[in-house]
């Protein structure tokens, strides 16, 4: 039997044995409904209060400016939406490398006769906030760009684009679902406004996520119903997955910093074992400010999803760049907005490492990728 | 690859960038053996292979009529999306059948053919 290394951490994470563990409990026993008024219901919502207190202490804001969501998807469309149902018009400025989630919400907005504008990345990924400067209106209402891509990794310059924001009054919306727990955030010094964050992309359940809203900032409930989280999201709360967020949480506040160092130098590992032995191979994202544990590469001439199933064979599971839906390959959005030429951008890998990746796992997947991509350009009529 | 093919065909699939090239070497007129070269995602290529299977042994004009239903029953089936996998594979090896019936035609007639590509 093969053995099994998991590199897509930026798709989903195990949960950390001590999550299950805080989260046992609100299954069979505290199960209650928060807003109940009984002692069942008081005990939910303890759970509930301590988790907020977790994340509002990691990040260092008050507790009422947390707002706990059902994912990161719906962390940037109440986000996006909330400001701009809060204004009823006007302009917004994203990047054309987001997430589809605040993508299509913006996309939408379009539709309704908002404007957006779009700014462009360099080849590393990396928005200029000079583009960003640029791009404002008299009548925009909000920016929002991602802290990192999930793709390819680049960590972008958010101090500098708040910045930009702060001087014009404009609220910063960040979606930080790739980077909460994995690099600082200094919500502050970077003029955040809004921060997206979820749950199982460290170590948490799945079901559950985040919003950071500084408290001025005007928005509205795009999600009506009961009174849950201040009136800012309807919905009685998945506490269970909540109680597991604040200790995944927990966990990270402790762990980060080391477990960085050592995803890095694994990550450093793959990268240069696999340069030194497959030809025609580029690293795609920024050199040097990318998430620690991403590696996302283009192999010349060799199709993506062929890579990733016959790795998938070998018990190696990463992610493709392209996507080959109903007979349509698009090549990734995100390596076509940074420049990558389509004989490359068609032959991208994702490897994202986590807590659990050793070393013996990352030379592994390098002894499985070179003979993997020689039979797969072997295998091909198509030549550079 | 193959050296010396007796037929070989190519086709593509421009929507999904696939490229398909199918060489058959024959025998009495049957086709003793297929190879492939593909450029393609995962159940392209599994077609490619599954065709090489399917088209052994078999009498060339019945490989000159090669369907795309076949090649996916091949496989057990394909998801919808993935329908041009059995498609872009039936279209290269119904173009090497014609390429081989095409040199077998030029044989008869007397003309001088290049059986290397």
């Amino acid at each position: 039997m093969n053995r099994r290394v998991y590199l897509d951490h930026n798709a989903s994470t195990p949960v950390h044995p001590e999550v299950v563990r805080a989260m046992l409990p609100y299954f069979e026993e505290r199960f209650g409904n928060p807003s109940s008024v009984h002692d069942f219901g008081r005990e939910a919502r303890e759970g509930l209060d301590t988790a907020r207190e977790q994340v509002a202490g990691f990040l260092e804001v008050g507790k009422d400016e947390i707002v706990f969501t059902s994912g990161g998807t719906e962390s940037d469309n109440l986000a996006v939406k909330g400001v701009a149902a809060a204004r009823g018009r006007g302009h917004i400025v994203t990047s054309q490398i987001e997430h589809h989630a605040v993508l299509r919400t913006c996309q939408s907005l379009e539709g309704q006769g908002f404007g957006v504008t779009y700014v462009p990345v360099d080849e590393h990924g990396m928005v200029d906030p000079d583009d960003v400067r640029r791009a404002l209106r008299a009548d925009t209402i909000l920016v929002s760009i991602m802290h990192a891509n999930s793709e390819v990794g680049t960590i972008q310059p958010a101090q500098e684009i708040g910045r930009v924001t702060r001087e014009r009054g404009i609220p910063f919306h960040v979606d930080g679902v790739q980077t909460f727990g994995k690099v600082p955030i200094d919500l502050e010094a970077f003029g955040i406004d809004l921060l997206s964050f979820s749950s199982h992309k460290i170590y948490g359940p799945k079901g559950v996520a985040g919003l950071y809203i500084r408290k001025g900032t005007r928005m509205v409930s795009i999600q009506h119903g009961g009174d849950h989280e201040r009136r800012r999201r309807a919905g009685t709360e998945n506490v269970a997955a909540i109680v597991g967020f604040g200790q995944a949480v927990e966990v990270r506040a402790r762990d980060m910093h080391e477990e960085a160092v050592r995803v890095v130098a694994l990550r450093d590992r793959l990268w240069d074992g696999i340069v030194a032995r497959v030809p025609e191979v580029r690293l795609n994202g920024h050199p040097i400010r990318r998430l620690p544990g991403t590696c996302n590469m283009c192999f010349r001439n060799v199709e993506s999803e062929s890579i990733v199933l016959g790795l998938d064979l070998k018990g190696i599971g990463v992610s493709a760049g392209s996507a080959c839906t109903s007979g349509n390959v698009e090549p990734s959005y995100v390596l076509v907005g940074m420049g990558v030429p389509l004989d490359w951008a068609m032959g991208s890998v994702r490897c994202s490492l986590g807590r659990g990746t050793a070393a013996e796992d990352i030379d592994y997947v390098i002894e499985s990728v070179e003979p993997l991509v020689a039979k797969l350009r072997d295998l091909s009529p198509v030549r550079a | 690859m193959m050296r010396d093919p007796d037929g070989v065909g190519e086709s593509e699939y421009g929507e999904c960038m696939d490229v398909v090239r199918f060489y058959l070497r024959l025998r009495n007129g049957r086709v003793a053996e297929a190879r492939f070269q593909t450029y393609g995602c995962g159940p392209t290529i599994a077609a490619s292979s599954a065709a090489t299977e399917l088209v052994c042994g078999r009498p060339l004009e019945e490989v000159r009529d090669m369907a795309a239903a076949r090649v996916e029953k091949a496989l057990d089936g394909l998801p919808e999306d993935r329908a041009h996998a059995a498609q872009v594979v039936a279209a290269a090896v119904r173009a090497a059948a014609a390429d081989a019936l095409g040199r077998r035609g030029r044989r008869e007639d007397g003309e001088a053919v290049c059986l290397s590509r």
